[in-house]
């Protein structure tokens, strides 16, 4: 029987003691994962909810204010106004800056959960654990963001036991694991990367956004809007290599990349970009499937 | 390590699932035992193709190795939206712009990750009132094990690993993205006209000629830029038309794809297999229509 850890919730360990398995799995996945010689042995969660507000920094402009220098080694970058002094509502001066204390608050709420869900695989003795979803939300209006990773623990059949006790960990299941399997990858754990950029918009960037460009000079109004180009560009860039950072020498299968972006004023906006995928290394040298045969389906 | 329950599912206990599955669950033992030992030195990659578009990348021996991307806005001024004549050239200018803007982003981060093209390129794009923006995300692939190319013979492409492969298989090859968009006013009709064809199903000829404008205008664009590729011919093309949200006098006609030229010395058949597949669905028996509803 399984020895539950004793900071599970109380149902948990009930749960895991039981017996019997539950398992997010369709069926064809199910079968599939027998065919691989994994066995489910229960259904694993974790979650965590987290304050989520806007914790920004007070505007900057009225002034003639420096630009904020941002985090050591954080991306910033900023723009100075062409115009000289016009009015102290005029923004002098704009800037992009990674929002460093957003991405750690995401990586605090998403590893907890990432974690609480790997105590619970471990608690069942799993070798790793497939099929797992992970989706953030926010709980009503209460300005709280609960972040949820849910899977299916499972044992390899006469496999060993996992690398200093830690399940690995897949979004994929059934056929497609299969798959990546005889692809020759073996997988390690799930990936997930946050980047967060606030634009400060300057007055060009500004005049851009709103239109009224031609209004200082016509060779402006259908110029590219720079500020935020870099900001969009930058914000991917950012996920990327905190991916990177991750993955060790390993790989990055099934990548998505997901962006948004609020507007917090004419030309101000915070963007975010969340990149998540599974981290997997090669455990065989390249051996490509023979060229598959194309068919026609007659109906 | 605990002890897990027993739930007795017997794996490999089924004489049939070890027939079928014995090399799979060999594997699967493999990788996991793999797992104790470091990644290889090799330098890894990143990709957001699925695990079937890679299979079948490996199949003509090709490789994901990046996940790039480029952005780019381009501004519209204020007051172009307003009722006109014509075409909207600010607009159809950003738009292009864009287009082409991110486009070389995406294709410089691929030749700086060392490959050779981009598949699978996911493009989003937007109008706004005042800025038209395109973002592309895709994968950087070459065949395996191959050196750098030249930077100018990248491709960038939004054909899946399945359609590359295809396309491959055929004897022929992406050159890049071509688009093409044209935003025209469908200008007022007189008062007369307007009283006169109040009340009647009649043609709109200012919505039908500025819906024509906007179409031939963008294709046209969408082809210029295919020849300039020295392309064939553009694949995969999607379009969108209609009246903008913000301005419902407006019409808009985007348009991209793939450009593609022949490499081999002439196309080759796939020669496809003709299958019937004996698992077509069965109509279903509908309780509902016993009670004559």
């Amino acid at each position: 029987m399984a020895e539950v850890a004793d900071d599970l919730p109380e149902a948990a360990g009930r749960r895991f003691a039981d017996g019997a398995f539950s398992s997010g799995l369709t069926v064809p996945d199910f079968a599939a994962c027998l065919q691989m010689g994994l066995e489910p042995v229960g259904y694993v969660q974790g979650f965590c909810v987290m304050q989520w507000g806007w914790r920004g920094m007070a505007s900057p402009y009225g002034g003639f204010g420096a630009p904020n220098q941002g985090g050591p080694g954080s991306y910033t970058e900023s723009w100075r106004c062409p115009h000289g002094f016009v009015s102290a509502e005029h923004r002098g001066w704009g800037q992009n800056f990674e929002q460093s204390w957003v991405e750690d608050a995401w990586v605090q709420g998403f590893s907890s959960a990432y974690e609480r869900m790997v105590e619970e695989a471990t608690s069942l003795g799993a070798h790793g654990v497939v099929g797992l979803v992970d989706t953030s939300g926010r709980l009503g209006d209460l300005g709280v963001l609960e972040f949820r990773v849910q899977g299916t623990a499972v044992r390899v059949k006469e496999g060993p036991a996992p690398v200093d006790g830690r399940p690995w960990t897949t979004y994929l299941a059934g056929q497609r694991l299969a798959k990546l399997i005889e692809a020759g990858y073996a997988p390690v754990s799930i990936t997930a990367g946050v980047a967060s950029v606030r634009i400060w918009a300057y007055c060009i960037t500004e005049y851009l956004t709103e239109g009224s460009a031609t209004a200082w000079g016509s060779q402006m109004a259908g110029a590219e809007i720079e500020q935020t180009a870099k900001a969009h560009m930058a914000v991917r860039r950012i996920a990327r290599e905190h991916v990177r950072a991750q993955l060790g020498g390993d790989s990055l299968h099934g990548a998505s990349l997901v962006t948004t972006e609020r507007e917090l004023g004419q030309g101000d906006a915070e963007l975010q970009c969340i990149l998540r995928g599974n981290r997997v290394r090669r455990f065989k040298s390249f051996d490509p499937i023979p060229a598959p045969r194309p068919t026609v389906r007659l109906s | 390590m605990t002890d897990s329950p027993s739930h007795g599912l017997g794996v490999g206990d089924d004489g049939a699932a070890d027939n079928e599955g014995g090399n799979l669950e060999q594997e699967m033992l493999e990788a996991a035992r793999s797992l104790s030992r470091p990644a290889a030195a090799q330098s890894s990659m990143t990709s957001d193709l699925s695990i079937d578009e890679e299979l079948t990348l490996h199949s003509i021996g090709w490789e994901p190795i990046e996940l790039v991307c480029g952005v780019s806005l381009h501004a519209v001024p204020m007051g172009v939206w307003n009722w006109g004549q014509g075409e909207i050239t600010y607009a159809s200018g950003a738009y292009m712009s864009s287009f082409a803007t991110a486009t070389e982003r995406i294709h410089r981060e691929c030749a700086k990750a060392g490959g050779h093209g981009v598949v699978g390129v996911h493009v989003e794009w937007a109008v706004h009132r005042h800025h038209i923006d395109v973002t592309l995300v895709g994968t950087a692939v070459r065949p395996v094990g191959s050196k750098r190319v030249a930077a100018e013979s990248v491709f960038v492409s939004d054909l899946s690993g399945r359609d590359f492969t295809l396309l491959h298989a055929s004897g022929w090859a992406p050159l890049g993205l071509a688009a093409g968009a044209s935003f025209v006013y469908a200008p007022r009709r007189s008062m007369g006209t307007a009283m006169k064809q109040k009340s009647q199903n009649v043609e709109l000829t200012n919505f039908t000629e500025a819906m024509y404008a906007a179409r031939e205008s963008a294709m046209e664009r969408m082809q210029q830029s295919a020849i300039a590729m020295r392309g064939t011919g553009v694949v995969e093309v999607k379009v969108t038309e209609g009246p903008m949200a913000f301005a419902h006098h407006a019409v808009g006609f985007t348009a991209y794809g793939t450009v593609v030229h022949l490499v081999a010395e002439q196309h080759r058949s796939l020669a496809p297999t003709t299958v019937l597949p004996l698992d077509d669905a069965v109509r279903a028996f509908d309780a509902t229509s016993l009670r004559g509803t």
